[in-house]
């Protein structure tokens, strides 16, 4: 009772679907539609799980008077006050998010929407200071994840072209510096004249690839995410869909039972 | 007037949460926590509002209003009737909340845990893998080089990531070469998409100053 | 000069904070917009509504909340007066609750203002939870799922809905995305149904979209605030979207170029070691 049914659940629900995108005639068609019917009422329960601890967790601090527990209070007002408002809006307006409701109109717009959009706008600087600090050019590779990013994020703003030129300078002379730093201490005179060559050369190249970035940026980041970066993240995910459907037919067929623990 | 009160609440909420940049402290936590507490809350009356309610009442309403409660259950259909599993399935999961009979959980769990796997088989199989392989089969013509050249690097990105994440022999002589192609591109890929992470973080600070300035501010003036 | 260097690797992370917020303050103060071309996959979805027959349905799925609000809700608004302007009927549902409520309200405030009818217009459903199961029961019939609207209404006493069985009375879905319900709108609505399909979403989610652009699995992909600026443009109804791209150019610029700073710090130190 306690493994063998849920084992037998999993394997009839995910066996049926399966069956049904080959077979869609009866008697799997209509088994499909009913149990997706099922789903949607069940899995609405799914929702609700986890809100029972993180209410318990809180009401643990506010009864042992911990330092956080002025916190816990508010979180738990603030579960309950939103919950009777909810209700009430429902009640009077047939559903709490209803144009008419001030549920909608005052809490959800002035105090929901304002918590979450400001909490995930600190990622901006979070990710500007990451960027900073961990945007290094340590190899090959994280040169080339430099330049794409660098590439899509000018390409993809408007007149960004019209900056690429002032960047690709920027890099460049910074580059013919490093060659020039490199050739100063060489004793070998073809090291010298190689590396003196490769500044030159790189001073050079600054005004072609300037112009280039300049008329044909956003076309180049057009073909960035068209092709090879489209090439690759299709790649990607046919690995990862094939990852999913193995460990999704090992659930169905019983061998993965982690779930049930 | 009210309107103003909340206007000036939904300011101060957002200040308050800004002040993290700053440092961690209290105005930011009781946001954090009012935040944390709203959505909560906000799942029950989802729950209710668009599952209990439509899925579960909605079919015996009628039934209900006619025979009233006691003597509906002489009149159900067989479709009324059929849906007690479900009903059961769902009280099956709350039941997770009383420890004595908490097993009986699984039951439920087990039916969502076999859907998904159900659903997530026939979705990428049908909708992902054969169509986006199928899409990858393009035209190598010497007629248009460009659109040639553009299809042979899809073509080869696509294998080519794909071997990198070939684990099961070692990445040595051509299947070494090829995933070292493979990691190339994925690394364009992430650039791009790292591109595009700052470009969505930064576009969300823009709506929070905005709101700041043309909506708060502007209220004063 | 090795100080120099150590300084310039290891900026304060609140200088960074504040030259960002300054550098978006100002611009959007300024209000000065620049001029640009639409992005392909922004102009195939804009011409594809185009072509739609007046009276054509469509499906709008919110599947995003507040934490991607100003990249996709004026994108959503900008699409509504377009659909309305075509005289085209709205369907709106969504798979992510704590932000259907945006949905609504941008569907009641464009329908107030383009003098549209609840029922006759616009319909709006609400969510039902199961994503994919949804998905897969509206393919055969939408009243498996949604028997009644938001408020308790039952569909068929809408005459915008009375003949909407399925899929195959739907012109287009346009899905908003902010995570992997548009995948999942493409691999049941499209591929089992061959439902036609416009996926717009915050730039975290557009790259992974091409592969189903390049496909044809899906008409159009529009991608963050630019793509909603370039819609803005398209439908000459410039709004948030247009207004903040200054500023996401100039905090791009200064990003790359704090990018830079921190790797000739790198590059320097690792030499002078």
């Amino acid at each position: 009772m306690k493994k063998g049914v849920p084992l037998f659940i999993t394997f009839i629900s995910g066996f049926i679907l399966i069956v049904a995108l080959f077979i869609p005639h009866e008697p799997f068609g209509s088994l499909q539609e009913r149990f997706n019917d099922w789903y949607i009422i069940v899995s609405g329960f799914t929702l609700i799980l986890g809100i029972d601890s993180l209410l318990a967790y809180h009401y643990r601090k506010i009864k042992r008077k911990e330092k956080e527990a002025p916190y816990s209070f508010a979180l738990l007002l603030t579960f309950i006050i939103t919950l009777l408002w909810g209700i009430y809006s429902g009640i009077k307006h047939g559903n709490p998010f209803a144009p008419t409701s001030t549920f909608l109109r005052y809490f959800y717009t002035y105090v929901f929407v304002p918590l979450q959009a400001t909490m995930f706008s600190l990622l901006a600087f979070f990710i500007a200071s990451a960027a900073y600090r961990a945007f290094r050019a340590r190899g090959l590779n994280a040169t080339l994840l430099l330049i794409s990013a660098g590439i899509v994020m000018l390409g993809r703003v408007p007149k960004g072209e019209d900056f690429s030129p002032y960047f690709i300078a920027v890099t460049f002379i910074l580059i013919a510096i490093v060659c020039i730093l490199e050739a100063l201490p060489r004793i070998s005179i073809y090291e010298r004249v190689l590396f003196f060559g490769l500044a030159i050369i790189s001073l050079i190249l600054i005004f072609p690839i300037g112009i280039f970035l300049k008329t044909k940026l956003p076309l180049l980041s057009d073909w960035i995410m068209n092709v090879p970066q489209l090439g690759a993240k299709r790649g990607l995910f046919i690995g990862i869909s094939l990852g999913a459907i193995a460990m999704a037919l090992r659930i169905i067929l019983g061998i993965e039972r982690t779930y049930l623990k | 007037m009210i309107d103003i009160i909340f206007l000036w609440i939904a300011a101060g909420l957002t200040l308050a949460i800004f002040s993290f940049l700053y440092k961690d402290n209290p105005f930011y936590k009781f946001a954090e926590h009012i935040y944390v507490g709203s959505a909560a809350s906000f799942w029950f009356l989802y729950l209710w509002f668009f599952d209990v309610e439509p899925k579960i009442l909605g079919p015996f309403k009628n039934v209900f209003k006619t025979y009233g409660f006691w003597k509906m259950w002489l009149h159900f259909t067989p479709e009324q009737w059929i849906l007690f599993i479900p009903i059961f399935l769902s009280i099956c999961m709350l039941l997770r909340f009383i420890p004595p009979v908490a097993w009986l959980s699984r039951w439920a769990i087990a039916f969502t845990v076999g859907m998904a796997a159900g659903l997530g088989v026939t979705g990428s199989l049908q909708g992902y893998i054969v169509p986006q392989i199928h899409a990858t089969i393009l035209p190598l013509t010497f007629k248009d080089l460009f659109s040639s050249f553009n299809n042979l690097i899809i073509i080869v990105a696509t294998i080519s990531t794909l071997f990198y994440f070939f684990f099961s022999k070692e990445h040595k002589g051509a299947l070494g070469i090829f995933s070292r192609i493979g990691i190339t591109f994925i690394m364009i890929a992430f650039g791009a998409s790292f591109g595009y992470t700052i470009m969505a973080r930064v576009s969300l600070l823009i709506g929070r100053i905005h709101f700041l300035l043309f909506e708060w501010l502007s209220s004063l003036f | 000069m090795k100080e120099f260097f150590e300084k310039i690797s290891k900026i304060d992370r609140r200088i960074i904070y504040l030259l960002v917020f300054i550098s978006i303050t100002i611009p959007l103060l300024i209000k000065k917009g620049f001029e640009f071309e639409a992005l392909p996959e922004v102009k195939n979805a804009y011409e594809f509504i185009e072509k739609l027959p007046t009276g054509s349905r469509v499906l709008i799925s919110i599947d995003y909340d507040a934490a991607s609000m100003p990249e996709l809700q004026p994108l959503l608004e900008v699409m509504l007066v377009h659909l309305f302007k075509k005289d085209l009927k709205v369907i709106m549902m969504g798979h992510w609750p704590l932000g259907l409520p945006l949905g609504q309200i941008a569907l009641e405030k464009i329908a107030k203002e383009m003098k549209k009818e609840y029922g006759r217009d616009y319909v709006f459903l609400g969510y039902r939870p199961g994503i994919a199961a949804v998905m897969l029961n509206m393919g055969k019939e939408i009243r498996m799922v949604f028997d009644v609207d938001y408020k308790g209404t039952p569909i068929d006493s809408l005459p915008l809905m009375k003949n909407v069985h399925n899929y195959n009375d739907i012109a287009l879905l346009i899905g908003f995305e902010a995570g992997a319900v548009g995948d999942y709108w493409v691999q049941f609505a499209q591929a089992r149904y061959g439902q036609k399909i416009i996926l717009t979403s915050t730039a975290v989610v557009a790259p992974d979209l091409y592969p189903y652009f390049q496909a044809k699995q899906i008409e159009g992909l529009i991608g963050g605030l630019r793509g909603a600026a370039d819609y803005e443009n398209l439908l000459k109804r410039r709004g948030f979207a247009y207004s903040g791209m200054t500023a996401q150019t100039i905090i791009h610029v200064i990003i790359l170029i704090f990018i830079i700073i921190g790797n000739i710090g790198f590059i320097a130190l690792r030499r002078i070691k």
